[in-house]
């Protein structure tokens, strides 16, 4: 058996299989350890991962190497053994390992499609919020907590959105913070980033809450799908998060009866005289601007 | 009134709108520069309410005072709901706020029709201008169009806009003369033959100012009057045809208060628009014709999807041999997606296909197995008849309501 110690980076890992694979060591004979993981009761020596002189370079797709490396941010136990048998494969002449198809490729992808998913959901549901006007530090700050390791990879999209604006996003394992020049990575994630990112002092959402009680349609309720779209792991950081629980059961309770929001259907009400003269649609027509 | 009880009703007003897509904007970025937004053609949802639907944009009315009468809607003039009018810069104001949370991806900006047509088109494309000048967001802006503005409004609101989309409202002219007395389709189609045509010239010139990069959309109501799911995807399909729309949006009529007696008070037909949809995507994406989903007049069937049906009535294509069969064949049969049907053709480059690859590749097997041929399966040789079949895979019925 072999013990692969690394840091648990994607390019440390890289060189340790190139060099198992070309000493020609199958999946099963290695145990990967990276720092995260605790060690077992055997793990005390080491091997050494000189590289060995490239007598026979293994050579695979550039493309495997980009699906491995988006892969190993899934987080799971068995993440670096995964890759490195499909690697294994690849290298021998086996290239159905990569494909969905396949009894590791199908592993592979649907690693691959829960971490591009979780990349989706840090760009759709972080919520930023903004800090007092002069306070120091980031304008805007957020606390995310993701199932896979997306942040560094992901969090470039926050760059390309809010411009010049500064913003930090806060993990349980890491943190990044754009100054408005450059992107920060930190891994793990300093004490003070998420202290602030966890108490803002934010007075400002009631508007947003408002809306989004507003655009529901207490008619169409549908918890389900609901569900399914915006997993209930993430209310907890969501501004509307309590609000969902309180609209279901109001809709529940009555309000289906049509879509109105309660808070219109409490409102007194204006009708609105036939115009004067026929507005025919036409443009232009003399009709009186309506009150405001 | 204060901005927060504004936008409590204009959301309200506004959220019969189905469509509330953020996709197709071509790839902008304010990395480095002063304004915020950026957009890259992959819509993002934030939010989603408890019926179930994205939030991606903030979707208001600027204002929902109207002249018009359209029984389906709630802003009619004769419908009693509280009024408000937001001015320009406060739907700034909350755009960029809502917009920096993270919250929306842009702007759906819709509007009662006030004084005129034009007038009213005008007030829209001044908040899209502010927006785009003043404070240079590069967010996604959609543009609800006035039918009857000025042609010259629709390339202006083009300009500034990434979608704009003008409502057919209803399937058939019949019933948009009986409900919504003051549109017409004539208006509404020249309107979308406006947009249609500003979208050629923009593409047909590279140097020529954008125009409504994510192109057009409508809105059909579905279930307000008596048309059925045959007219209404050829409707559809000849929008689709005429003026290359990207979307057509099946809103299921949701009963609104104080309901006049011409439109149904009921709850709203929400598996119906589900069909509707699966089978405007079958149009769309997988090249059936509206005429093979439906042949003569009569609803889809609400048991079972749309591509199951026209399977089940065309049983001498099946079973189809997946080591050999077209890609478009394969993405026709039921329990096989599009992707999939790659991924197949993809597999059996460097394999046959066998039956347990489907498994892998989490296709609907129950659906799909009367329907295939692996190398190792083929479906019993004494064919089960459709109808049997069909009671088979239908959804079980939903149980009646008690109220």
């Amino acid at each position: 058996m072999h013990n692969a110690h690394f840091d648990g980076s994607f390019s440390a890992w890289r060189e340790i299989a190139r060099s198992l694979l070309q000493r020609g060591i199958a999946p099963h004979q290695i145990n990967w350890l990276d720092n995260t993981g605790h060690a077992g009761l055997f793990d005390q020596s080491n091997d050494s991962f000189e590289a060995v002189a490239a007598t026979q370079a293994p050579r695979v797709p550039r493309q495997l190497l980009e699906l491995l490396q988006s892969a190993a941010r899934f987080r799971q136990e068995d993440r670096w053994s995964l890759l490195y048998r499909i690697l294994w494969r690849v290298a021998r002449g086996d290239r159905s390992a990569m494909l969905p198809g396949d009894m590791d490729g199908s592993q592979l992808h649907r690693r691959l499609k829960a971490v591009r998913r979780e990349a989706h959901h840090l760009h759709a549901f972080v919520r930023f919020h903004p800090r007092p006007d002069g306070a120091e530090g980031p304008q805007l700050v957020a606390w995310h907590e993701p199932a896979h390791d997306i942040l560094a990879s992901a969090s470039g999209h926050f760059a390309e959105r809010l411009g010049r604006s500064t913003w930090l996003i806060a993990t349980p394992q890491d943190g990044v913070y754009w100054d408005g020049q450059q992107l920060h990575y930190q891994r793990p994630c300093p004490a003070e980033w998420q202290q602030l990112a966890q108490n803002p002092e934010d007075k400002g959402e009631a508007l947003w809450l408002a809306y989004y009680g507003s655009t529901f349609n207490p008619a169409r309720l549908n918890p389900g799908a609901l569900q399914n779209s915006l997993p209930v792991r993430f209310w907890k950081n969501l501004p509307e998060g309590p609000l969902i629980p309180q609209l279901m059961s109001q809709a529940r309770a009555g309000a289906q009866r049509d879509g109105q929001a309660e808070g219109v259907a409490r409102q007194p009400g204006k009708r609105i005289r036939r115009p004067a003269a026929r507005v025919d649609a036409v443009s232009g027509s003399a009709a009186p601007d309506l009150p405001r | 009134m204060q901005l927060i009880e504004k936008l409590t009703v204009l959301a309200d007003a506004a959220k019969y709108d189905a469509s509330c897509a953020s996709s197709g904007a071509p790839k902008r970025s304010s990395r480095g520069k002063s304004g915020v937004g950026s957009t890259n053609g992959m819509g993002i949802c934030h939010s989603f309410t408890p019926d179930g639907r994205c939030v991606a944009l903030l979707k208001i009315l600027l204002t929902n005072f109207c002249l018009y009468d359209c029984q389906y809607c709630v802003n009619r003039r004769s419908s009693d709901v509280p009024r408000a009018r937001f001015t320009p810069e406060e739907v700034v104001t909350l755009t960029l706020d809502f917009y920096k949370r993270n919250c929306i991806s842009g702007l759906f900006l819709s509007s009662g029709i006030i004084r005129s047509a034009d007038y009213t088109m005008e007030q829209l494309i001044r908040v899209a201008k502010l927006l785009r000048e003043e404070h240079e967001f590069r967010g996604y802006i959609h543009l609800k169009t006035i039918p009857d503005a000025d042609p010259l409004l629709i390339e202006e609101a083009g300009r500034y806009a990434d979608r704009l989309s003008v409502n057919i409202e209803l399937p058939t002219e019949a019933s948009l003369i009986r409900l919504a007395p003051e549109k017409q389709v004539r208006t509404i189609k020249q309107a979308m033959h406006s947009i249609h045509l500003g979208e050629s010239e923009a593409r047909a010139e590279k140097r020529s100012p954008r125009f409504a990069p994510a192109g057009q959309s409508t809105q059909m109501i579905i279930g307000a009057d008596a048309t059925d799911d045959s007219t209404i995807l050829h409707t559809a399909a000849s929008l689709y045809g005429d003026y290359r729309l990207r979307r057509v949006y099946y809103s299921a009529f949701s009963p609104i208060p104080q309901s006049p007696n011409t439109v149904p008070f009921a709850a709203p037909p929400l598996l119906r628009e589900h069909r509707l949809y699966q089978a405007d995507f079958l149009l769309r994406g997988y090249g059936f014709q509206a005429s093979e989903l439906l042949s003569g007049p009569g609803n889809l069937a609400l048991d079972i999807d749309p591509k199951l049906a026209w399977a089940l009535n065309n049983r001498q294509h099946f079973p189809v041999d997946l080591n050999r069969a077209e890609p478009a064949m394969i993405a026709r049969i039921p329990g096989i997606g599009v992707l999939s049907a790659k991924r197949l053709v993809a597999l059996r480059r460097h394999k046959r296909i066998r039956f347990e690859d489907l498994t892998r590749l989490r296709c609907a097997l129950e659906k799909a197995k009367p329907f295939v041929v692996t190398q190792d399966y083929r479906p019993p040789l004494a064919e089960q008849h459709s109808s049997l079949l069909r009671q088979q895979l239908s959804e079980t019925p939903a149980q009646m309501a008690l109220w």
